[in-house]
């Protein structure tokens, strides 16, 4: 190296040295509150790892440049996942496009009762009682009372609550949960993925609920990957799904599976309150 | 208990299972970093303390990704500086990173002489404004190697270039502010 190079290297080290930077502000402060106000379940790999079927991050990865689907579609890679997920203002569902196909765990037979990861049976009131959060209800007309309301005080962080509404004309079974309208709740801001999808050939598009972000599924079955009843993290089954809208209230994420129009599903997810 | 800190790897370790005020110290520790490298980037100081302290927030997020081992430091300078470019994207457009050189404060038996001192002040706000006519990628390969003092990896995370090109992209970068320290400089009169 040059003399000339090395002066100015050195140069540039001491104008380093007294540039007027702004100051740092008080960074940890600020983290340390926002990470108080969400809490994140403790990041460490070992509870997260049974999310996952056995080398299927892998081979997602592998894949994951594969699909690209018309506009207004989410790719999301496990590197940028929080990322793009926070972004969206969009927290405890992994939404992965295209990539290899879990395999399912949990076959779907239409009209056989199918093990839907739900919690205990209670009423409205005993749900409302037993939830870390006040739990949302359908004001639509016709969806104001479940036929049934499941609580799960411990699964996820800070519990979950699901409605199922039974199939009735208008509302068709779907063959997936055997449901006409399954909807889910829980606090997504304790729970990164909480629920993960997979899209293989359907269709993920970006909507909003009540000014707040969502994504409807729909055409061709998701995968969808939940916990079982047992709450065990490794009791994760993965099963298809049909026509789902997924999105956020506040601190909650919401669910709402059914074999309805995405019209239909938006009208029922703003009437929550 | 030894008074002894604990290393960014003791830190990391303890920060991934949960704990948060591991994590704290961690960003006690490179906050000045994380600012300083996503003002370089972002261009503004507000843009900075955004980009941070998200980058901050989806690192610990991220923890359970982060490969045991590795070093802290670069890994999260790519977070952080991922942020700032995206607010520098999204944002307006954004005046371009300005620095201004310090006064000299004098002190102690090593101050210069005012003369000489003034000397020092006018050559480095001369060496400045030559940084400030290269081009954003020039400005900021130069501003992390030399003001920030990174090394080639968190060089590679923060500009978002893979680790073998870094020192290409100096090269030419100090080539390019050589010749533009040659150029003729209008004077304000």
């Amino acid at each position: 190296m040059s003399r000339a190079e090395l002066d100015l290297q050195a140069a540039l080290r001491d104008l380093g040295a007294h540039l007027d930077l702004p100051p740092t502000p008080d960074l940890a402060a600020a983290v340390a509150t926002r990470l108080r106000e969400a809490p994140a379940p403790a990041p460490s790999p070992a509870p997260r790892r049974p999310w996952w079927l056995p080398g299927w991050r892998r081979l997602a990865l592998a894949g994951m440049a594969a699909v690209l689907l018309a506009a207004a579609v989410l790719v999301v890679s496990p590197g940028t996942r929080e990322a793009v997920a926070r972004r969206l203002g969009l927290r405890g569902v992994d939404i992965r496009i295209g990539g290899e196909r879990p395999t399912p765990t949990v076959t779907t037979r239409p009209g056989e009762r199918l093990e839907l990861g739900l919690g205990e049976r209670v009423t409205l009131a005993e749900a409302r009682r037993r939830a870390a959060f006040p739990v949302l209800v359908p004001t639509a007309a016709g969806f104001q009372r479940p036929d049934a309301v499941y609580v799960n005080p411990d699964q996820p962080l800070g519990g979950r609550v699901d409605f199922v509404f039974r199939a009735r004309p208008g509302l068709p079974a779907s063959p997936y949960t055997d449901a006409g309208l399954l909807v889910t709740q829980f606090q997504g801001t304790l729970t990164p993925d909480f629920v993960k999808k997979v899209v293989a050939g359907g269709l993920v598009e970006e909507v909003q609920v009540a000014g707040q972000p969502g994504y409807w599924f729909s055409g061709e079955p998701h995968f969808f990957t939940y916990v079982d009843r047992g709450g065990q993290l490794n009791d994760e089954r993965t099963r298809l799904a049909g026509n789902t809208l997924v999105w956020q209230a506040g601190a909650l994420t919401l669910r709402l599976e059914g074999q309805i129009s995405r019209q239909e599903a938006l009208r029922i997810a703003a009437s929550m309150r | 208990m030894e008074g002894r800190p604990l290393d960014d790897q003791e830190l990391v370790e303890q920060a991934r299972g949960g704990d948060a005020r591991a994590y704290e110290a961690l960003v006690r520790r490179y906050q000045d970093l994380a600012f300083r490298t996503a003002y370089v980037i972002a261009g503004s100081a507000a843009d900075a303390e955004d980009a941070a302290q998200e980058g901050f927030v989806k690192a610990w997020y991220a923890l359970s990704r982060f490969r045991a081992g590795a070093a802290f430091r670069p890994w999260l300078l790519t977070i952080v500086a991922n942020e700032a470019r995206n607010r520098r994207r999204s944002g307006r457009r954004q005046d371009d990173l300005t620095l201004r050189v310090a006064e000299d404060r004098p002190s102690g038996d090593a101050a210069p002489s005012p003369e000489a001192a003034a000397l020092a002040g006018e050559q480095r706000r001369l060496l400045l404004a030559a940084v400030g006519r290269l081009g954003e990628a020039d400005r900021q390969v130069i501003a992390c190697r030399y003001f920030l003092d990174l090394s080639e990896a968190e060089m590679a995370g923060a500009l978002g270039c893979r680790p073998g090109t870094v020192k290409s992209r100096l090269s030419r970068a100090l080539g390019r502010l050589r010749a533009a320290m040659a150029e003729p400089v209008e004077v304000r009169e």
